[in-house]
């Protein structure tokens, strides 16, 4: 019981860092806000020209598509892991040899430090969301059991794009140079999340590898929910996907990480 | 002006060396915009496969808009890239008094200093698609059409880099300017579609406060003989010059409150 009172403890206290890092930094807070806004504008712009000719397209009216959009902004941070730079970055500075000789594990560490991370990335969109709503009035659901729904898996999601993330990262400690690596995940990860279009509009080619990618379960998946395109009762075979998805990747990464940080110099002095 | 040119091929030889430490890396960066710009073109494709037109503009027009306006931001991005870090890795650090010690312009080697290999995605991207652009709407490319199109690229690159160097002064002052520099910069993203789409409000800033609608809308509807105002269509060299002018001045303006760390 102690023991993990005290594992407790020491990912909490990882976590509880998170809201002070980013508070150390508030005009950057300030600037993704105006960002996100000008986002929105231009989302909103593109689909009412997209559908002023057109009822619906791939079954979705107008306002339905713009709920997607919207919410899909609000909670895109679920796709930010970045842990490709961050892993990278510990590589490369030698920062992690400092971080593997701690009593901690390293990638459970890193994922409670993401989560506390899009949590508050979630916080910090509440402005987002009610300037998106005061705007154009988007819909979300009022059956506390869609939010619920909804929550599980994102949180699913997130955790099975974590793994993926890590084992991409892994490629650190081999090349030592990430950024590339890093843009190619965020371009992939841009359009096959959903955030941009939702899956539904793409054509069969691309929707079967957005659903075989990872990307669209932390985004599309749950959001698709609560915008309404995915009905509640489909949910616990989405969920069930989803598990297998997280089991077969967090073993996958738990592997990749054993053999990578093998290859792992870290520089004295 | 020679002189300048030569230091800037040197710099050039310098930070290529560098950049291929990591061969493969290199390439992968060079590349990796390339990646990012598809995500938004496979998007716009998705949709613009489903509906006619975008606001009366058909998928190969706004392949025009986009292109162009991703040449000139590519430009921004190869040459001008160093000006987003001007706060937190030369005045913060007190890099910046290495520029200063030197017998060259300060600006002129911040901005050698790092050739951005990233952009060069932009650039393959944008000119993939203005070339696309003008084969499939046949439009009769004559040698005045090829040197204004040029003449607007170059003037959409002085734009992009003007305005981020207007915003990144202020590193001088806040030590970290990308939020500043950011804030302005996003309002590119507005310029990669016909600004007709927008409420008026939106098009009258990207024409007349934050004009990157001269490096893509109004050029645009120009080559495919829209109805644009002329004189907005060929104002993207004039506002280009005014702009870079401005710019520097501001720039002179803050190297002399510029205060080194000291240590």
């Amino acid at each position: 019981m102690a023991v993990l009172r005290r594992t407790a403890r020491a990912y909490g206290a990882m976590m509880a860092m998170v809201p002070k890092l980013f508070m150390a930094y508030q005009i950057w807070v300030w600037m993704q806000f105006i960002v996100q806004i000008i986002s929105l504008v231009i989302l909103v712009s593109f689909w009412s020209a997209v559908y002023a000719g057109e009822s619906s397209l791939s079954g979705l009216t107008l306002a339905q598509t713009l709920n997607y959009i919207i919410l899909a902004q609000i909670f895109a941070p679920s796709t930010d892991t970045n842990m490709v730079f961050e892993l990278g970055y510990m590589v490369r500075s030698g920062q992690i040899g400092m971080r593997l000789i701690q009593p901690l594990d390293l990638q459970l560490a890193l994922y409670v430090q993401k989560v506390s991370e899009i949590a508050l990335a979630f916080v910090f969109n509440l402005p987002l969301a009610l300037i998106g709503w005061l705007l154009f009035r988007y819909h979300v659901p009022a059956d506390p059991l869609v939010w619920l729904a909804f929550l599980v898996s994102l949180l699913i999601g997130n955790a099975l794009l974590f793994c993926f993330d890590w084992i991409l990262a892994c490629a650190s400690f081999y090349s030592t140079e990430v950024w590339g690596m890093g843009m190619l995940r965020y371009g992939v990860a841009l359009f096959f999340s959903g955030a941009l279009v939702p899956l539904a509009m793409m054509p069969g080619w691309l929707r079967t590898i957005s659903t075989i990618l990872p990307f669209s379960q932390a985004l599309y998946t749950p959001v698709s929910l609560l915008s309404g395109i995915t009905p509640l009762s489909g949910m616990p075979r989405i969920w069930l996907a989803q598990l297998a998805a997280l089991v077969a990747l967090g073993a996958l990464s738990r592997f990749t990480f054993s053999r990578a940080v093998r290859q792992v110099t870290v520089q004295g002095g | 002006m020679i002189r300048y040119l030569v230091l800037y091929w040197t710099f050039f030889k310098q930070r290529i060396k560098v950049l291929m430490e990591y061969r493969v890396n290199f390439l992968i960066g060079a590349s990796s915009t390339l990646f990012v710009q598809a995500a938004s073109i496979l998007s716009i494709w998705v949709v613009m496969r489903q509906v006619p037109t975008l606001n009366g503009w058909a998928m190969a027009e706004i392949w025009l808009v986009y292109g162009l306006l991703m040449l000139s931001k590519s430009i921004n991005h190869m040459f001008a890239d160093n000006l987003w870090t001007l706060g937190w890795d030369y005045v913060r650090t007190g890099n910046f008094d290495r520029l200063l010690v030197r017998p060259i312009d300060p600006l002129f080697h911040l901005l050698a200093d790092r050739f951005c290999h990233d952009g060069i995605g932009h650039f393959v991207t944008g000119l993939i698609l203005v070339v696309v652009s003008l084969v499939q709407l046949n439009v009769v490319v004559t040698p005045l059409k090829v040197i204004y199109m040029i003449i607007t690229v170059v003037s959409g690159g002085a734009i992009f880099i003007a305005l981020n160097l207007i915003t990144g002064v202020s590193g001088f002052w806040v030590m970290d300017s990308t939020p500043v520099i950011r804030v302005v910069f996003e309002m590119h993203e507005f310029a990669k579609f016909p600004l007709s789409i927008y409420p008026k409000a939106i098009s009258a800033v990207l024409t007349f406060l934050i004009p990157y609608g001269l490096a893509s809308f109004y050029p645009a509807s120009y080559v495919l003989g829209r109805d644009v105002p002329p004189t907005l269509a060929l104002a993207t060299p004039v506002v280009a010059a005014l702009l870079v002018f401005i710019s520097y001045r501001v720039w002179l303006f803050g190297l002399r409150h510029y205060s080194s760390t000291g240590s």
